[in-house]
């Protein structure tokens, strides 16, 4: 093939030219379609791509090459890479790519000015409320449905006066319209460059950047409780974002050893600090939330190896780093205590990793590996007051004992403010790992593992321990048999089990966000504070696990009526305790079994059958509450048929079943009240009436919960090739695709709702409360069609003409979505948003040319 | 390194190519216009540089006319050379950099060679470019190619993404063969803007990304591992996180009609279930930089 080439042998051999050029069609718009393809709009479409090559030919003395290449240029998914090198010498890199992701085509808002920093309400806007009911700030008013029907008043089911229904109606009328719908999508283009040299000696130098822009808006929730109640709405948050990122790497390898040292830095930029909202509930107010703060990180790392033998090797990477921010603070008058004007946020990372491989001989592999890791946050600790969601200050000042302690006048901060300390995470992981895989024959082998890991967390600076668990210890025990049973079956058996323990939970670790615990309120009998209240008698935030008793003294302070830790005790504005008995599974007591097998089955050249299942089970074992256990299994069934060296054919099966359990507790304060206006029975659950429920709200057993969710997915695939048809020059592929996913959610346990009958002046009997059952939530499902078809006809040997059809469709429920619609919720803003679905097709036709 | 009495040259490849020229449908002499194919760069090996010398295969001994014997070294993943002497040719260049840890890694011990995933002759390797690396990956990890067909996914199909931006299949230092020294600097190489430090860090969030998200793709956006509120009550039980949250608190719900009195206009859904859920008010659940954003409200 070498000399006096043919046209045949140089299409195979030279580089080549080609470009495409067509015209596509999209029959309906869809943002779930065109997610990531951009294609979520209705119409036509352009197709262009090129890729151009040059250089020396492999036969030449010229080692310089070039590409450039081009695709998607008619869509938000174009991209662009050019190269320019002398192969073994340097390379020259350039690229430029854009992606566009669809957030939603359904969101609604009567905020002005979305996908800027400041949102406002047109001035026609009328605060909602259900006349019927009362005056007060009431989302669901949006709904005439609700606003103009009748109401339960008092216990008396009563239509709305003409008066009410003027009001429902004139806010309906002067709401509704503002209710304007937005795309609401974010934009990402890179730029990237790079060269790389490679020097004498076997130095190789390589220098990467690429910046990263992403523009555009997402929806995103909100909150203030600025005129007393919770008041939400999804607003279009703003993204405006800039990431550099720089790679410069020097590497040498020499037969027996090689050297890597690389520095990465990464720079984000965020040029939106804040976002500031008019509150839908009273539109003289407006709050500001903070972005996403600019922050660097710059790495060092190292990468060497070295080869005692043909088969010994050790292995050393490092890498140390080091992430800051120091955005300057947002605040207003909602933050009462802001002791430092910037974060200056330090992280510090330290990743070692030692490995020694060895294969003495050729039917044994040994390895021996040791890994630390490390995320150390130097960040100081702060402690900061805030009124929550900018609430408005109390009347009364807080209590004396922690305005002094916090060097502030007795005035400074009222009693619902939240004195709460900044909590800087950091953990180190310690692991060693040992590995052996015995080759017991051709084709068989044995390999079994053992890995040691312990894990500390903590924050430095913090005035308690921080971390429900400062150390937890792992031991993974692993085997593996591979086995070829017959010239045509390969099999593959592993199982896998893990221990986590963890030395002591600590359920304490939530006061380090509370310093104020530390402090003995002023009504505090011998200057005890809370937390010196609890270890003296061994009581967590909890409290003790019991009912009603008449409380006295501290315990009245701290525990009152045998209550969780008083949120006066440590200046904070909710119960942070956890449940007694609460693990987080990410630091609990977990054993984790996993069982996998694998088969692969070729009878002949023509066929190949695949089938795997996999099995994992991580029990929390000793959760209560929380995450109890979680089990999955998924199996794959896969087979292909090449009866012909142009025909082939794949069918795919996946069912995926994932299951988890976690348990929580209703509880409420135990209290003495024993009547609702007067009535005090209660049908259901476990005490007949109010005194004896109210006595044991903390112990009632009809309040423990419990959730039960599985997801269901199975995937089923079919491809199919058909090359050299009408005398070579036509190829065929089919590709269909069906996935379906339905998750379901049983819960048990229920709660208790007051009958809203019971009022002053009911009848007597009439039901004080009941018990209400929990009920299991609507499956939430998705179903998902595609079908693609394409055929490639060669017109000449240098162009083809290709042809793509492809019909999707996706449905899909989910009852989230109800909330977010007219009527809804009382204290969330409706946007309108619908679970995606889309049923569309795609066609289009290009001319490729190559040359 | 060349192997020692490899002759690189095009004579040498003659040697092979009078016979695998362009008559042959699976692609060979494609090779020259691939990196592998440059003669001009001294480092490029030859036919019998990767296939040995192979006399008994060009001189057939031992075979049959319909059965050729077959050359030294073989690629591929049945029926061919020891995975061992496969990759071990391609590591006698390939050596180090992000292959430092081949030795004893999942890919290596299961014994699948670099041919396994690399197709050296082709003009193109589909393992090296977006758009078709995936399906090459997909060749095993089957469940993880259905994953990335569910409601939530990250941008795969597109070919905006592909298995190797987070994943190094040469061998890694890190849990799932991650290219990065930890599951989180691996997700801020993209997504930059959580990685802080937060003034209010939400513990698991510094200390896992996976702790709440699954990668590959799920059925609870954005790529949760559960549903709000319930991933949120798996670790948060104080204040209203402690309430039960099932189908009797939807707008339709039976504790919107209690027994049976309780009007529309005197009902709704409970909000810790219904639209973001927790999400609703707890917005800035990777952290926030706010003086009042110690719940992640601002």
């Amino acid at each position: 093939a070498e000399s006096a080439p043919s046209d045949e042998v140089k299409a195979l051999t030279t580089p080549g030219n080609a470009f495409e050029v067509g015209l596509g069609g999209v029959s309906d718009d869809s943002f779930k379609f065109g997610e990531y393809n951009g294609l979520e709009d209705q119409g036509a479409f352009l197709i262009g791509s090129l890729a151009l090559h040059g250089g020396g030919r492999y036969n030449s003395d010229d080692a310089t090459r070039w590409t450039l290449t081009a695709t998607n240029l008619g869509l938000s998914t174009r991209k662009v890479a050019a190269e320019y090198g002398r192969q073994g010498v340097f390379r020259v890199t350039l690229g430029y790519d854009e992606l566009r992701r669809n957030r939603s085509d359904s969101y609604t808002t009567p905020y002005l000015g979305a996908g800027s920093d400041v949102l406002t309400l047109p001035s026609s806007w009328l605060v909602p409320v259900v006349p019927r009911l009362n005056a007060n700030a009431n989302a669901r008013g949006l709904s005439a449905a609700v606003s103009t029907s009748s109401a339960l008043v008092n216990g008396v089911l009563t239509a709305p006066t003409p008066a009410q229904l003027t009001t429902a109606n004139a806010l309906l009328a002067a709401d509704l319209p503002l209710f304007a719908q937005h795309d609401l999508y974010t934009t990402r283009s890179r730029v990237e460059a790079g060269i790389s040299y490679l020097a004498p000696r076997q130095w190789e130098i390589a220098v990467n950047a690429n910046r990263m822009d992403k523009t555009g808006a997402k929806p995103m929730g909100s909150v203030t409780r600025i005129t007393g109640a919770d008041i939400s709405s999804i607003l279009a948050d703003p993204i405006d974002q800039t990431t550099d990122q720089f790679t410069v790497t020097l590497a040498k390898r020499t037969r027996q050893d090689f050297l890597q040292l690389s520095y990465y830095g990464s720079k984000f930029t965020n040029h939106i600090d804040s976002l500031t909202w008019t509150n839908w509930a009273n539109p003289a107010s407006s709050m500001t939330m903070s972005s996403a703060p600019s922050n660097q990180a710059h790495t060092l790392s190292l990468n060497a190896g070295h080869d005692f033998t043909r088969s010994t090797r050790v292995v050393l990477t490092g890498a140390y780093g080091r992430n800051t921010q120091n955005a300057v603070f947002l605040t207003d008058t909602g933050t009462p205590l802001v002791p430092t004007t910037s974060l200056d946020g330090l992280v510090v990372t330290q990743t070692y990793n030692l490995k020694l491989t060895s294969r003495p001989t050729n039917r044994l592999n040994l390895g021996l590996a040791y890994k630390f890791d490390e995320r150390d946050n130097r960040t100081a600790v702060h402690t900061f007051a805030f009124y929550d969601a900018n609430e408005p200050a109390g009347t009364t000042a807080i209590n004396s004992a922690f305005s002094a302690a916090l060097g502030l006048p007795a005035s400074r901060l009222a009693s619902n403010a939240n004195v709460n300390a900044s909590r800087p995470y950091s953990r180190r992981m310690n692991q060693a790992t040992a590995d052996a895989t015995l080759r017991l024959s051709p084709g068989q082998s044995l390999r079994g593992a053992y890995e040691w890991q312990s894990l500390d967390r903590w924050c430095e600076g913090s005035w308690i321990a921080c971390a429900d668990a400062d150390n937890t210890k792992e031991n993974t025990w692993s085997l593996e048999w591979r086995a070829n049973l017959l010239a045509t079956l390969q099999t593959r058996l592993s199982l896998s089990r893990s221990e986590r323990d963890v030395g002591h939970y600590n359920e304490d670790a939530f006061l380090a966000l509370v310093p104020m615990a530390n402090v003995a309120p002023s009504s505090a009998i011998g200057g005890v504070s809370a937390y010196a209240y609890m270890l003296a008698n061994a009581l967590n935030g909890y409290g003790p696990t019991a009912g009603l008793v008449s409380t006295t003294g501290n315990q009245n302070l701290y525990f009152p009526l045998n209550n969780a830790l008083a949120n006066t005790a440590y200046a904070n504005q909710n119960r942070i305790s956890e449940l007694a008995g609460l693990r987080r599974y990410n630091m609990a007591d977990r054993t984790r079994d996993r069982i996998k097998a694998v088969a692969e089955w070729q009878p002949t050249e023509v066929l190949a059958l695949h089938a795997n299942a996999d099995y994992r089970k991580d029990d929390f074992t000793q959760s209560r509450y929380g995450l109890i256990d979680s089990r999955s299994w998924s199996a794959n069934f896969e087979g292909s048929v090449s009866a012909t060296e142009d025909l082939s054919v794949t069918l795919f099966y996946t069912f995926e079943n994932q299951r988890a359990r976690s348990a929580g507790n209703t509880y409420t304060a135990n209290s003495t009240a024993t009547a609702v206006n007067g009535f005090t029975a209660i049908p259901g659950g476990c005490f007949p009436t109010i005194a004896l429920r109210n006595a044991s709200n903390k112990i009632d057993p009809c309040l423990d919960w419990s959730t039960s969710t599985r997801d269901r997915t199975s995937t089923y695939g079919f491809t199919a090739d058909r090359k050299n048809l009408a005398g070579g020059k036509l190829a065929l592929g089919l590709e269909l695709l069906l996935s379906r996913t339905a998750s379901d959610n049983d819960v048990t346990g229920g709660n208790y709702v007051n009958n809203p009958l019971a009022v002053t002046g009911a009848p007597a009997g009439t039901l004080a409360a009941y018990y209400l059952a929990a009920a299991p939530l609507p499956t939430v499902k998705t179903q998902r069609w595609d079908a693609m078809v394409n055929a490639r006809y060669a017109l000449t040997p240098a162009s083809t003409l290709r042809f793509d059809y492809r019909y999707a469709w996706l449905r899909a429920s989910d009852y989230a979505y109800e909330g977010m619609q007219f009527g809804g919720l009382a204290g969330v803003l409706p946007t309108s948003e619908t679970a995606p679905h889309y049923s569309l097709h795609v066609a289009s036709l290009s001319y490729q040319y190559r040359f | 390194q060349q192997p020692t009495g490899a002759d690189r040259s095009l004579a040498g490849d003659a040697a092979c190519t009078r016979c695998h020229d362009e008559s042959e449908t699976r692609p060979i002499l494609s090779m020259y216009k691939t990196r592998h194919g440059v003669k001009a760069d001294a480092r490029t090996p030859g036919c019998q540089s990767c296939h040995g010398a192979s006399d008994a295969h060009i001189r057939n001994v031992g075979g049959t006319a319909s059965k050729r014997t077959l050359p030294d070294v073989t690629f591929g993943v049945r029926g061919k050379s020891d995975p061992q002497q496969q990759s071990g040719t391609c590591l006698g260049c390939h050596e180090g950099s992000n292959r430092a840890l081949w030795l004893g890694s999942q890919h290596e011990s299961r014994d699948i060679p670099c041919a396994g995933c690399h197709t050296v002759h082709a003009a193109v390797d589909p393992v090296l470019t977006k758009l078709s690396q995936p399906d090459v990956c997909y060749g095993c990890h089957k469940t993880q190619r259905a994953q990335t067909h569910l409601i939530s996914t990250h941008p795969l199909a597109a070919a905006k993404m592909a298995c190797a931006d987070c994943h190094n299949p040469h061998g890694s230092a890190t849990d799932h063969l991650l290219s990065k020294a930890s599951v989180n600097d691996t997700c801020f190489t993209c997504h930059a803007e959580k990685r802080g430090p937060f003034l209010w860090e939400h513990a698991p969030v510094a200390d896992d990304c996976t702790n709440c998200h699954t990668p590959h793709g799920s059925t609870a956006a954005p790529l949760l591992k559960a549903r709000v509120p319930w991933l949120c009550q798996e670790c948060h039980s104080g204040d209203h996180a402690n309430a039960v949250n099932s189908g009797a608190n939807l707008q339709d719900g039976v504790v919107t009609t209690a027994g049976g009195l309780n009007p529309l206009a005197n009902s709704g859904a409970r909000a810790q279930l219904a639209a973001r859920a927790c999400l609703n008010c707890h917005v800035l659940v990777h952290g926030s930089n706010h003086p009042a954003g110690a719940k992640f409200q601002r």
